[in-house]
């Protein structure tokens, strides 16, 4: 029972790690809260669902998802976002959050008010050992988030570009003077982010077998929240809070079956932790 | 003789103005931006009517005690947040508002998902008032916060929340107390946003979490943000028409989150100060 | 007169010492020098003298009393007016205004007063008096982003100087100006100081710290390595190695 709740925290936790970690990459580099990242996420979702559809492989669908969000993401960093960082921060924030409401409006209007489902298989199997048991779709998240963490991992220390985009996290003025382009790295950035966001609604949609217009109402906030208890821009940081709130919100409404949503869950420890620690978890002043 | 239907959009407008303009006391002139500024419209709806049907308060004293409780909460809170960075305060007073939701949806002792019922509009003179009546005490009420607003925009008080809101550590180093003058946007803020939400339970006899969600704080920042962040009438133009668009148009009820979506984004990418921002197109026009 | 007094001053930053027990005094009407190459901890110390962020050790006392604990508002109202190195003046509002600004530290202590109307003839002639002074009368309507760099200079002073103070912190007021520029504003500070109200001056102009000031103080790597008078300075053999010995 304990080990099957952890299982379920940790595969909920990891995907809650996809989406928040190209937040927190988006906001160590350009400081703006990217509210419609989980418009891309449910983007991502539909992208995928309609590539399933098409050609019935899960595989592809997870590619056709990833690359559609991150051209996505790369639309809005150019368009939406670069032309507004001359101004006060609250209007990439504004504009963020209009975005956010349009697009979700907008998969209504396309796709329709109802859930459609997303019911991919990839004849792999539940995994069971007595009364412990990951489904196929849990295995799946664990597996192919583990993979994405350890791409991002070997990409941000083992490469140039990497390397660049952190450096420009930390001082984008210093950064170009060596002569990276800042521009193509904020791009990458976006496409890498985004991409992930993209996977995570795959998914999602994948494990709930649904797919449906506001799915990213919660995750955007939710996300947010996350990443500031990770102490926003802070990568490890923000995998770490992704998986204590998948943890808490398995525990404390699946155990303890405490009459409280679960999504107000990471909001409550956000507030909690921002009493203590200002800055997040890993967060420095 | 005005319609029903017609009086009952004058009043919906009126509340909205009132809770876009509290809104622009904080985000506009002190600068800090609250994106949850729906759950303190929720705490005076819900604190009026607890006062109203639970305690036997008349109206007379239930709406302003509503708004003396949004007031106190919005300290409570605001003086913890305020002392976090400002990207920290957009995401926290977003949390706020998704905790106040789920209190009052989950919490048995203010009626769950089905929420109040039985707030009457006042008596007074012995009988029910009317709507056209109550629409002209919000808009008295509104008007008196209007005049008491022209003062704290000539008075230190603006001052100190204009230089806060251009450079926070210039301020500190003028002699401006941040954290206090935050503060007190914060909690004005509120407690007029506690008072429109006990003129809206007792217009609308029953009240509903879902009524002060996180999409109600985006429907009144839109307004804000659409008319001119900052200035003193942009607001409530943004209001007036926000409010009126959706009801003279069919299709734009329809999509009416989707345009106010798209407005937001567009305003803000082409005309960052609002219909009435010193930038804009309208007052670029009218200075010539 | 001792009118601010720094004993054993230390900061640390992530266990990076930015500061590393720092001493000296500053006297009512003169202008202390205070000068080193990039990253000795100057600006680090305007920063903790203004009450920006608390200091790791040691003790800062003003005309006899500590500031120690005080938060940057409760500084700037005992006296102690600072500019910033990358100028920061009020950017949206009019020059006026961002003086009017520093003239409230009187109200803003009382909440009551603060309601009070800003616009009062006899404050308006005292905050224009004040604007006469460095200079800026013809742009007294003008909004502070659209002033040329020295001008926004002379606004931070012009702010600072509305809080009466007796002491002033400037943060490298020269640097970015034109030579006939700083030649103008090292004239305001010297006026600024013959009323009687101690300078710290930040400055990375030679020529100016040295025609300017009668004492300096020397830092590098966080510490002292030196004080004394312009002449003591220049041939100061620990100060020609922090500046030079760098490359050698």
């Amino acid at each position: 029972m304990l080990w099957q709740q952890l299982a379920n925290g940790i595969a909920i936790g990891s995907v809650y790690a996809l989406i928040s970690l190209g937040l927190t990459m988006v906001y160590g580099i350009l400081r703006i809260l990217h509210v419609a990242h989980a418009g891309i996420y449910a983007l991502g979702a539909y992208v995928g669902l309609f590539s399933f559809k098409l050609v019935g492989n899960f595989w592809i669908s997870l590619m056709v998802g990833m690359a559609g969000a991150a051209i996505a993401g790369y639309l809005v960093e150019r368009f939406l976002y670069t032309p507004l960082l001359h101004l006060p921060r609250i209007a990439p924030l504004i504009v963020s959050i209009g975005l956010f409401t349009a697009l979700e409006e907008a998969f209504r209007i396309v796709a329709g008010p109802h859930t459609l489902t997303y019911n991919a298989r990839i004849g792999l199997g539940d995994l069971s050992i007595g009364s412990f048991r990951l489904t196929e779709t849990q295995i799946l998240i664990l597996f192919i988030t583990i993979i994405i963490l350890i791409f991002l991992w070997a990409f941000l220390t083992k490469t140039r570009t990497g390397l660049a985009m952190r450096a420009c996290a930390q001082d984008p003025e210093t950064t170009s003077s060596f002569g990276v382009n800042v521009s193509a790295i904020i791009a990458i950035n976006f496409i890498i982010g985004s991409a992930m966001a993209g996977a995570a609604g795959v998914l999602i949609g994948v494990y709930d077998n649904q797919v449906w217009p506001t799915m990213g109402s919660i995750p955007a906030y939710k996300a947010l929240a996350i990443v500031v208890l990770g102490g926003l821009g802070n990568i490890p940081g923000t995998v770490l809070a992704s998986i204590v709130v998948g943890l808490a919100e398995t525990f404390f409404i699946g155990v303890l079956a405490i009459p409280f949503p679960r999504d107000a869950v990471a909001f409550v420890a956000m507030i909690l932790v921002l009493m203590f620690k200002p800055y997040g978890l890993l967060g420095k002043a | 003789m005005i319609s029903g239907y017609l009086i009952t959009i004058l009043i919906t407008i009126l509340i909205y103005a009132m809770l876009a303009h509290s809104l622009n006391l904080i985000t506009g002139h002190a600068g800090q931006i609250s994106l949850g500024h729906a759950a303190f419209f929720g705490i005076g709806a819900y604190s009026s009517a607890m006062l109203y049907t639970e305690a036997g308060f008349p109206f007379w004293i239930s709406v302003p005690l509503a708004a003396v409780v949004a007031g106190i909460i919005g300290a409570l809170l605001g003086i913890p947040c305020l002392r976090v960075r400002d990207d920290f305060l957009a995401i926290t007073t977003m949390g706020i508002n998704f905790v106040v939701e789920a209190i009052f949806l989950y919490i048995p002792f203010f009626g769950g998902a089905m929420g109040i019922g039985g707030i009457n509009l006042p008596k007074w003179f012995g009988r029910d008032m009317t709507k056209p009546e109550y629409f002209f005490i919000i808009l008295i009420t509104f008007g008196l916060l209007l005049l008491v607003d022209r003062q704290l925009g000539r008075s230190w008080i603006g001052l100190a929340w204009a230089s806060i809101r251009e450079d926070e550590q210039a301020a500190g180093a003028m002699g401006v107390d941040v954290v206090r003058f935050k503060v007190l946007a914060f909690i004005l803020g509120s407690a007029i946003a506690g008072l429109a939400g006990g003129f809206y339970a007792h217009f609308l006899t029953f009240i509903m979490p879902q009524n002060f969600g996180f999409g109600q704080s985006i429907v009144i920042l839109c307004m804000v943000v659409f008319g001119g962040i900052g200035t003193r009438w942009g607001p409530i133009i943004g209001a007036v028409i926000l409010g009126i668009l959706p009801e003279i148009s069919r299709p734009i009820m329809e999509y009416r989150i989707l345009i106010y979506g798209v407005l937001l984004l567009a305003m803000m990418r082409f005309q960052p100060g609002g219909l009435l921002g010193a930038e804009s197109i309208l007052s670029r026009t009218f200075r010539r | 007169m001792t009118l601010l007094e720094v004993k054993a001053l230390s900061k640390e930053f992530d266990g990076l010492r930015a500061l590393d027990g720092v001493s000296f005094a500053a006297r009512g009407g003169e202008i202390l020098g205070i000068i080193g190459p990039n990253g000795a901890g100057k600006t680090t110390l305007f920063n903790i003298i203004s009450g920006i962020y608390p200091p790791s050790g040691g003790e800062i006392n003003f005309e006899g009393k500590s500031i120690l604990r005080l938060k940057p508002h409760q500084v700037s109202r005992l006296g102690i007016g600072r500019t910033f190195q990358i100028v920061r003046p009020f950017q949206n509002l009019d020059v006026e205004a961002n003086v009017m600004v520093a003239f409230g530290h009187r109200v803003y202590p009382s909440l009551w007063k603060s309601a009070g109307s800003v616009w009062q003839p006899e404050i308006q002639k005292e905050v224009q008096d004040l604007i006469d002074r460095v200079g800026l009368r013809p742009h007294l309507k003008q909004i502070a982003k659209t002033l040329p760099l020295g001008f926004k200079k002379r606004l931070e002073i012009a702010r600072a100087l509305a809080l009466q103070p007796r002491l002033l912190l400037l943060d490298e007021p020269s640097a970015g100006l034109r030579f006939e520029e700083s030649l103008q504003l090292m004239g305001l500070i010297r006026q600024v100081c013959d009323q009687g109200i101690g300078i710290l001056l930040i400055e990375h102009n030679m020529h100016v710290v040295m025609d300017l000031c009668k004492r300096i103080v020397v830092l590098d790597h966080g510490s002292k390595i030196a004080e004394g008078s312009p002449e003591e300075i220049r041939s100061n053999p620990l100060v020609i190695q922090a500046y030079l010995g760098k490359e050698a």
